[in-house]
């Protein structure tokens, strides 16, 4: 399924006291099913403001969203909140996690919300999601009895929690050490050798892993598209 | 399309954890994590509803009791339509009388004015009735002491006394009283305790009940029995109705040869203290709805302070694939829980208190409580009021909450940190020791709710002092109602007699300056509407008697001996309609008329009474120039030597054959009206205290959702050399401007509020407008009161400022 995702003619300006400024440019992008992307960029170039238009968290100011033959710009607050449940796992940088809820609480919460696990499957699943990104031990745990690296993998988990195609992560690994950062960017390849299809926010070098497409931004516009033709 | 993911094979493999959830299960969870994160803050918010919910149910209780049980006490008793007094019964056949389609029930029910002794040497008034038959009442019933069941029936020559009187009394079942009745004085044994709730309570009107049989009766008093007859009419609906009926029945009396002497229609259907708990009810009423109403303010405050600190996890939750809905699911529960926790505490307190008050309140004016169990709806108000307010008053901040953007909610920095706060300027301002002036521009900071702090403080502080000011009212319509009259000691007597024969019992008397006499008795203007009943006093007096200095209300006083001119006092003018002053009245006394001129109205805290000169009563009605009051004016006017000069008084009727109705020292009138006020002064300051309380509980609340907003600036202030003093002090000065600007704004609203609760109540009361009176020890009160809760609601959310540590207050989001 070659075209996945597919922006076309994207923009997103924000108008403030100083006028109107412009953070994604006329993207157009497409990205196929199970491809690993890493999107690069400095600081302040739209990588966010590229991701949130993916997600449904942000809308495009102009253009279309396509994934999956659904229309996501056009989606309203309520739906897109079902459809991003059912299609997108978020993972961020600052881990995100419920402090008042156990690490089981948080994965069982998202998967409460979309309903689409069988009930009586729920809590087997958080077993195996916890033994895939490798912190069983921490089942029970409030999310601030974890490293930086193991509530990122709670977080990944959760993400993961209704098994959605698509995993997006920014800049997931900003606020780790480089031993737990190649940890997590191997678990995403794993996942992406399930078939997802992952898109990761970065501004690391890419040394530790073997993306299939690497896209730059710079002043909300793609200056770089390393593979574009991998898989087509 | 659904691409299918070898990982749920892997999962259906994998040995599982416990299964937990249902659906609501894990979303309570975060409930209730959520609540115990800040478990201050929540207890905050609990108490709030405790006591909002508590004030609002402890007076939706009381008012259910009273409002229902002084009427039941009262229409439990069959009270009686009317009362005709008559020599002539021994030509009615009872029988016959109760046959007529008009009567619901009639019986006869002697009544004499008498005096008892309650201490050795002090007499006060006895209103002794004759039953014919203690176990059988048809109508005006009474009980025996506790109210369970009827009274027991006193033997030949004892009585019953109303138990009311013994709280005041030296009287007891047992040994017999000492009761004076014309000239002689019997000894009556008291059989036993009575109770009748359908009489004003006798601590209040300083007067003694007590029930005996015919033949005691006619013993006691020297009167036949069966001279007065009790009457309930059917179908009457109103007072005009049962005049009507009256008067019909006069009619008859006629045709059977039975003239009527007098006709009592006592207010209809009503307990004569009923204007009493009508005032409470009222005071209760609205002083609850505004303690609900700050209440209200302080919950909501609180509630989207909690929100606000929510409304990045709430982007996550959306990221995470909550709808809306499923958003506002979470923090409506959670403000069910806190409705569920709040009620489970206020509402037994509430069940209790409320009936602790309306015990208190039945206490007070002699009644029982009868309401033993709430009726069912009391309990669903209760709940719903319990479950509904914290709901209703966290909906606006929910539905923000919820519908804020996911993306505009991811990036929310907890609750508002007015990020950029001029935070130069104040870090500049911090290298001096803290000062007014950082105080000053944080308690600016946030108007809005520094705004609704404010008049919620400053409404607290104007009803409290209102409160102190409408009570200065009351006591200066008390000092008024002494300085009106003169006089020391007064006697009056039943009968009328000479000048002379009243004088000359007193000759031997020392600290006496003079004695003025006056004359009176019943009377009526003609041509009113309400002719009928009682009619007025008539107090006849020397025109220019300088015992009596009244406030006047309209026109003027008494003029000279030669006009015929009447002056009545407030309760008379109602009475009447408000005649208008100037105009020409026609007065009837003892069966002449005379046309007089209405000069004035002046202020009395009496009843209806109507002043006429002494030598225009005499020219119409008295042409012996009898007397029958006797006013004494005291040498020395020390209480004590009063009261020996009451005692020599007392001792001088004595051994006389004068029929005395009553003694009474001035002050003891005085003392009379304080006891009938007595239970609403207390009820004002203690009501107004409550609003004060609740208010400062807002203000706690609002200055610690102040200091959560800024835990970071605290640590930023911390991180740069504050000593925790300096911010403790910091916010302590923040409390004392806004309770200083609470007390200027409060005390400044208080002033119409003070003249308009006057007013209100004083109508509401006694049919007279008090008069506004600042009160100093009010003012200084709440000063004071306003001050230290101020302090302390500002000097407990400081503490806790303080004990953050840097690191904490830095990463407090
Ligand atoms: N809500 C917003 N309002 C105004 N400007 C914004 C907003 N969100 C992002 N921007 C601006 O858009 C640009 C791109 O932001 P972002 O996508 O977050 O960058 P990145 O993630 O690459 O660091 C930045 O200059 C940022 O300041
Ligand atoms: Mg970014």
């Amino acid at each position: 399924m070659p075209n996945f995702i597919q922006f076309n003619q994207v923009s997103r300006w924000f108008e403030s006291a100083s006028g109107r400024f412009d953070a994604l440019k006329n993207i157009n992008l497409h990205i196929a099913q199970g491809n690993h992307v890493a999107i690069a960029g400095k600081s302040g170039s739209g990588k966010s403001t590229l991701l949130n238009m993916l997600t449904g968290i942000d809308h495009p100011s102009q253009g279309t969203v396509r994934i999956n033959s659904t229309d996501v710009h056009a989606l309203n607050e309520s739906a897109l909140a079902g459809w991003r449940g059912k299609n997108v796992g978020i993972v961020f940088q600052f881990f995100q996690l419920i402090p008042t809820l156990t690490v089981k609480e948080n994965i069982l919460l998202a998967m409460d919300f979309v309903n689409v696990i069988p009930g009586r499957e729920r809590a087997k699943r958080v077993g195996a999601l916890l033994a895939q990104v490798g912190i069983s031990q921490q089942t029970d745990k409030l999310p601030v009895a974890l490293s930086g690296g193991e509530q990122q993998r709670a977080a990944i988990a959760r993400a993961l929690a209704n098994d959605p195609p698509i995993l997006v992560a920014d800049e997931p690994t900003g606020n780790l050490d480089s031993k737990t950062t190649e940890i997590i960017l191997n678990l995403f390849t794993e996942l992406v050798g399930t078939g997802k299809t992952v898109i990761v926010v970065t501004h690391e070098k890419v040394a530790y892993v073997e993306y299939d497409r690497i896209i730059t931004l710079k002043d909300g516009m793609i200056v770089d598209d390393t593979g574009r033709s991998r898989t087509q | 399309m659904h691409i299918k993911s070898p990982l749920l094979g892997g999962v259906a493999r994998s040995a599982g954890v416990g299964y937990i959830n249902t659906t609501m299960n894990i979303k309570f969870r975060k409930v209730t994590g959520d609540l115990r994160v800040n478990p201050g803050r929540i207890i905050l918010v609990i108490f709030a509803l405790v006591i909002g919910l508590w004030g609002v149910g402890s007076i939706l209780v009381s008012y259910a009791i009273l409002n229902r049980d002084l009427n039941e006490n009262y229409t439990r008793t069959n009270p009686l339509h009317a009362a005709i007094t008559s020599k002539d019964f021994k030509r009615l056949d009872l029988t016959a009388l109760r046959n007529r389609p008009e009567i619901e029930k009639a019986e006869f029910r002697d009544f004499a004015t008498l005096r008892i002794e309650t201490h050795p040497g002090e007499w006060i008034p006895l209103w002794l009735f004759g039953v014919g038959d203690f176990n059988t009442f048809s109508l005006a019933r009474i009980y025996n002491q506790n109210g369970s069941g009827g009274p027991i029936t006193p033997e030949a020559g004892a009585m019953l006394v109303e138990r009311d009187g013994l709280r005041f009394s030296n009287l007891k079942a047992g040994p017999p009283a000492r009761v004076r009745a014309g000239g002689r004085v019997v000894n009556v044994p008291v059989a036993g305790i009575g109770f009748d709730p359908a009489q004003a309570p006798g601590t209040q009107d300083h007067l003694i009940y007590a029930y005996v049989d015919n033949k005691t009766y006619s013993k006691i008093t020297g009167e036949a029995a069966n001279q007065r007859l009790i009457i309930r009419f059917k179908n009457a609906k109103t007072k005009q109705e049962v005049q009507a009926a009256a008067d019909g029945l006069i009619d008859y009396f006629k045709t059977l040869g039975i003239a009527a002497d007098t006709v009592k229609i006592p207010k209809f259907m009503e307990h004569p203290h009923q204007w009493q708990l009508n005032t409470l009810l009222f005071m209760e009423g609205s002083i609850g709805f505004l303690a609900f109403f700050l209440g209200a303010v302080l919950v909501s405050q609180l509630i989207a302070a909690i929100l606000a600190g929510q409304i990045r996890q709430i982007g996550i939750l959306k990221a995470i694939g909550a709808s809306r809905f499923q958003v506002f699911q979470i923090y409506l529960m959670m403000a069910l829980a806190l409705g569920v926790m709040s009620g489970m505490i206020a509402i037994p307190l509430a069940v209790k208190s409320g009936y602790a008050y309306a015990c208190f309140v039945a206490n007070i004016l002699n009644f029982e409580v009868l309401t033993t169990s709430l009726p069912h709806y009391m309990y669903i108000y209760l709940m719903a009021s319990g479950l509904l307010l914290p709901v209703l008053l966290s909906l606006p901040a929910i539905l923000k909450g919820t519908r804020i953007p996911v993306r505009e909610a991811l990036n929310d920095y907890g609750i508002n940190q007015d990020a950029g706060v001029k935070k130069s300027k104040l870090l500049d301002k911090m290298r001096l020791p803290v000062n007014l002036a950082l105080a000053f521009e944080n308690t600016m900071r946030r108007k809005k709710r520094l705004a609704v702090t404010v008049a919620a403080m400053s409404l607290g502080v104007a009803i409290f002092n209102t409160g102190f000011n409408v009570q200065q009212s009351l006591k200066d319509l008390l000092s008024d109602v002494n300085n009106s009259m003169k006089h020391d000691v007064q006697v009056v007597l039943i009968n009328q007699i000479s000048k002379e024969e009243a004088l000359k019992y007193f000759s031997g008397i020392g600290n006496i300056r003079r004695i003025e006499t006056w004359n009176g008795g019943r009377g009526a203007m003609q041509n009113m509407v309400v002719s009928t009943d009682d009619g007025v006093g008539i107090i006849a007096l020397p025109y220019n008697s300088d015992l009596l200095t009244f406030r006047s209300i309209k026109g003027r006083w008494l003029s000279g001996p030669a006009e015929p001119e009447i002056v009545m006092n407030q309760e008379a003018a109602v009475l009447y309609g408000n005649p208008p002053v100037g105009g020409y009245h026609t007065l009837s006394v003892r069966g002449k008329q005379l046309k007089a001129k209405l000069a004035g109205i002046v202020e009395e805290f009496e009843k209806p009474k109507i002043y006429m000169a002494q030598e225009q009563y005499d020219a119409l009605a008295n042409p012996d120039h009898y007397v029958n009051s006797l006013m004494f004016v005291a040498r020395d006017k020390g209480y004590g030597k009063v009261m020996a000069l009451k005692r020599d008084i007392e001792k001088a009727i004595e051994p006389s054959s004068l029929q005395v109705l009553y003694v009474m020292m001035q002050a003891e009138r005085v003392k009379i009206i304080y006891d009938h006020l007595r239970i609403i002064l207390v009820t004002i300051v203690f009501l107004a205290m409550l609003v004060l309380v609740v208010s400062a509980i807002g203000m706690a609340s609002a200055t610690s959702i102040n200091i959560m907003e800024r835990t970071r600036e605290i640590g930023v202030l911390r991180a740069i050399g504050a000593t925790p003093e300096i911010i403790y002090n910091l916010f302590v000065a923040e409390g004392m401007i806004v309770s200083i600007a609470s007390i200027f704004i409060g005390l400044f609203f208080s002033w119409p509020l003070s003249i308009v609760a006057s007013r209100f109540f004083g109508n509401l009361m006694l049919e007279v407008e008090l008069h506004y009176s600042f009160s100093k020890t009010g003012f200084v009160i709440t000063l004071i009161a306003t001050l230290i809760f101020g302090w302390i609601a500002s000097r407990i959310p400081a503490q806790r400022a303080v004990s953050v540590s840097t690191r904490e207050a830095l990463s407090y989001e």
